[in-house]
């Protein structure tokens, strides 16, 4: 028997496959749809095709929208985790992007005064999408290597600063409307050829470290931005996450496997929840590595020396 | 008549006009949304909430009753952050109501305030500036105002003048909104949720059709902030009213327009007097309109009144123009040709931009104009061929303000459009983004293919009055039947074409061909190179092309 049950917010992204294997909880969010219909969001291409999908939100992209779980909805899922008699660790999505880690934490303090001597512990990953599954993983993995529920709490607050993006977004206009990035105006739509390169900064938000001009040039950059920031890749498995860059992706996944020879390279796709909120143009990889800087000064001197030595 | 006493129907229908008034301005409270952070829309959230709590109560005459089942709904229907809060503002409601069939004056009071209380106790950390505050101040002002005979109504639009009153300073307590400009979103989805109740109360029902249509936010400024306790009065306010002379009662009979005129000759200026009958219409500008009004009263009473606090209008200009001046570290100047390089290079975040063109190149004079535009520390400049280099050079040279002035010597638009794609504009270091800029227009080639328009030969190539040219900085490099064949010529003869990755084109006004033919044929000679367009409306060049 499990020591503690791993639940996660819709943000994570899991695929059911990944759900099973790590034995993690989900609990989906809300999507509204240009149509009107609201419905619940779980990582599926249930409600419709990947492709049909990504082609409606660069039709209509104001008319989709997202919101996380509620307080009440939180609780009613706690509640029947405590009630069997399970303590519960809950990841929810970066507090700087959604207000789900509050609502958690208002329900989880309701439900333990339920149940006492039951504990749920909330953690804020800092990260959305692939970084906040990704790190989800960790924590099963923590859990499956016997540690107790509050030393993988205390693993993810000291870590959840080291989880890596790199990778680029076509089309900044979904991230810049979605108050992900702060200059209000000068991203609109794709641009001819320029890659700009999104990391993510220390609220988790993501953050254009600069821009790139090519294709070739930008695999390059994104290589070399890796080798600096990563750690121990032998031993990691790192995530590639596309909304609808699929043979990219898997170029990228043969680059990564032959620079750094890590456990596993495998390709994500971006559910709707989250393609909602980035639009059709990501192509990233998510990794652990060094503690990201407060201002991201560390990780843009990175990024403009790797332009410098590829361009060279 | 004042409303005493409601029932819980009639408070169902209170809310359902809420909702209405609210679902009018829907829009408008998302367009304001910037706080916390933007995870969905505040005000789409805030409809969707309330509607799922009124869809999941039924109608019941006991005023708890239905509370209980509305609050019970929106608790579990509630989206977002603000949709959060809402539900636990009727949360608050229904836990003070639970044993009140009918509501009266006291219990709306305090039900008002265990709905705030209720609500900060539900956020982790409340953020003062936004629905909580509102909510707070509303009741918290005016809860010693309200006695057993007060209506209903009256509390309602005491409570909600309070909450127009705070949501007006919100700007002042969390800077995200000063920053942005803006009042908080989620304070005025509640204010306009009260509004409708009150209007219900007043016999004006908003159908669901119309509300879609009603913009009831036109009153509603969201720069109302630029007015404050500092602020320097100096305008002082613009009036405007009909008022009626009346022939009755203890007013003065002896009315002698010359004379009115004289006396609102002191309390003011841009006047203008007219009568017609017994009406008199005035507007004047003024600091003393109680001394207009209790002049007026000597002679009648109002049919209409407006006041305006010109103050506020004046402060939201200054604000508005200084908004997007201190946004900005750095700003571009760029020379353009044609509507649809403006909006591109517009939408690129470029500031000011001069029209330009082969036959029209800008004067020193317009770079200068241009750059007092900016008000940023650094101007970035980006002309389109060399003779606007050297006017910027010269312009540079005389410009007498403090900015510093960076000419990035791009020589054509495709450059000064890759230059601005490379941009980071969200960076606040000037040094590095100006190397992205720069590193933008390397290595850009740009073509322009246009109709000869005399004989001329050059680089092994005769061509005559007429034919289809591709010329790379006025050289002509390639000529053909028609512009297809001519810019694939020009494609052909590069040496490094095939490590050419992207193309994007411009199609200019005097061209025929559709891109879909033009792309289509570049595809299928360099099946890997990716190839955009855009509408660049530019004069001489069918199409401006640039490749790296």
């Amino acid at each position: 028997m499990k020591s503690f049950v791993i639940m996660a917010d819709a943000s994570c992204d899991l695929t059911e496959e990944l759900l099973k294997k790590y034995d993690i909880q989900l609990i989906p969010g809300h999507i509204r749809l240009p149509d009107k219909t609201e419905h619940l969001s779980y990582p599926t291409w249930d409600l419709f095709t990947r492709e049909q999908f990504y082609t409606d939100l660069k039709k209509h992209p104001n008319e989709f929208s997202t919101s996380p779980a509620n307080v009440e909805e939180f609780s009613r899922a706690f509640e029947e985790v405590l009630k069997n008699g399970k303590d519960l660790l809950l990841l929810t999505i970066s507090s700087g992007i959604s207000g789900a880690f509050g609502f958690a934490t208002t329900a989880a303090k309701q439900v333990m005064e339920k149940y006492p001597g039951r504990k749920i512990c909330v953690v804020d990953s800092l990260r959305f999408g692939p970084g906040h599954g990704l790190m989800t993983i960790h924590a099963a993995q923590l859990r499956n290597d016997g540690k107790d529920l509050l030393s993988v709490e205390t693993y993810l607050n000291e870590n959840k600063n080291r989880y890596h993006q790199a990778g680029w977004l076509d089309d900044l206009s979904f991230v810049a409307k979605k108050g992900r990035i702060t200059h209000p105006k000068a991203f609109l739509g794709m641009l001819a050829g320029v890659k700009p390169i999104g990391e993510f900064d220390y609220n988790g938000l993501t953050t254009v470290l600069g821009k790139v001009k090519g294709t070739k040039t930008t695999y390059s950059v994104l290589m070399r931005y890796i080798e600096e920031t990563i750690e121990n890749p032998e031993e990691q498995t790192i995530y590639i996450a596309q909304t609808n860059r699929l043979p990219q992706a898997e170029e990228y996944k043969k680059m990564i496997e032959q620079r750094f020879s890590p456990k596993e390279v495998v390709i994500h796709d971006v559910h709707p929840l989250c393609g909602v909120n980035v639009g059709p143009g990501l192509m990233a990889a998510y990794y652990v590595g060094k503690p990201i800087s407060s201002d991201l000064s560390v990780e843009r001197g990175i990024f403009e020396k790797a332009v410098a030595e590829v361009n060279s | 008549m004042s409303t005493r006493r409601i029932n819980g129907i009639q408070l169902e229908k209170m809310i359902r006009n809420g909702l209405a008034n609210l679902e009018a301005s829907e829009t408008e409270v998302n367009r304001l949304n910037v706080f916390p952070v933007a995870d969905g829309d505040t005000g789409t959230n805030m409809c969707l909430t309330l509607a799922n709590g009124l869809n999941s109560s039924k109608s019941h005459k006991e005023a708890c009753h239905f509370l209980k089942e509305l609050s019970e709904g929106m608790l579990l229907g509630a989206r977002g952050n603000s949709g959060v809060i809402l539900s636990q503002l009727f949360r608050g409601m229904w836990l003070e109501l639970s044993r009140h069939p009918i509501i009266g004056p006291g219990e709306m009071r305090n039900c008002l305030i265990r709905a705030y209380r209720v609500a900060y106790e539900a956020v982790v950390t409340p953020v003062e500036g936004t629905i909580l505050t509102v909510a707070r101040e509303g009741i918290e002002h005016i809860r010693s105002q309200i006695r057993h005979n007060t209506g209903i109504d009256t509390l309602l639009s005491m409570y909600i003048a309070e909450m127009r009153k705070t949501l007006a300073y919100t700007p002042e307590m969390l800077d995200v909104l000063k920053e942005s400009g803006v009042i908080d979103s989620g304070a005025l989805g509640y204010i306009l949720i009260c509004e409708g109740m009150l209007k219900y109360l007043y016999g004006d029902v908003i159908s669901q059709d119309t509300a879609r249509y009603e913009r009831s936010l036109a009153t509603v400024n969201p720069m109302t902030a630029v007015f404050d306790e500092n602020s320097v009065f100096e305008d002082g306010y613009c009036m405007e009213y009909v008022l009626q002379l009346m022939a009755t009662g203890s007013y003065n009979q002896r009315f002698h327009l010359p004379s009115y005129i004289d006396d609102l000759r002191i309390y003011g200026n841009s006047l203008v007097v007219i009568q017609e009958g017994m009406k008199i219409k005035v507007h004047i500008h003024t600091k003393k309109p109680a001394k207009v009004i209790s002049l007026s009263q000597e002679f009648g009473e109002f049919i209409n009144f407006k006041l305006e606090n010109m103050q506020l209008q004046h402060n939201e200009h200054a604000q508005a123009v200084s908004l997007t001046k201190s946004q900005q570290l750095l700003s571009t100047v760029a020379v353009v040709n044609g509507a649809g390089m403006r909006q591109c290079f517009e939408n690129l975040g470029c500031a000011v931009l001069i029209e330009g063109g082969t036959t029209m190149n800008p004067s020193a004079e317009d770079f200068l104009e241009a750059f007092k535009k900016c008000g940023s520390q650094t101007i970035a400049v980006l002309p389109d061929n060399a003779n606007a280099i050297l006017a910027a050079e010269q312009a540079a040279k005389l410009f007498n303000g403090s900015a510093r002035i960076e000419i990035l010597y791009s020589r054509s638009m495709v450059e000064g459009y890759f230059a601005l794609a490379m941009d980071v504009a969200d960076s606040t270091d000037t040094e590095y983004r100006l190397r992205q800029m720069k590193s933008g227009i390397k290595d850009v080639l740009t073509m322009g293919q246009t109709v000869a328009t005399r004989d001329c030969s050059g680089q092994g190539i005769m061509c005559s009055c007429g034919d289809n040219i591709v010329v790379i900085r006025d050289e002509v490099i390639a000529k053909g039947d028609n512009a297809v064949s001519a810019i694939i010529a020009a494609f052909d003869c590069l040496p490094d074409m095939n490590e050419k990755e992207s193309c994007i084109l411009f199609k200019g006004n005097e061209t025929d061909l559709s891109e879909e033919e033009l792309i289509e044929a570049i595809n299928e000679k360099w099946p890997l190179l990716e190839v955009t367009c855009e509408n660049g409306g530019q004069q001489l060049y069918g199409w401006l092309i640039g490749l790296t």
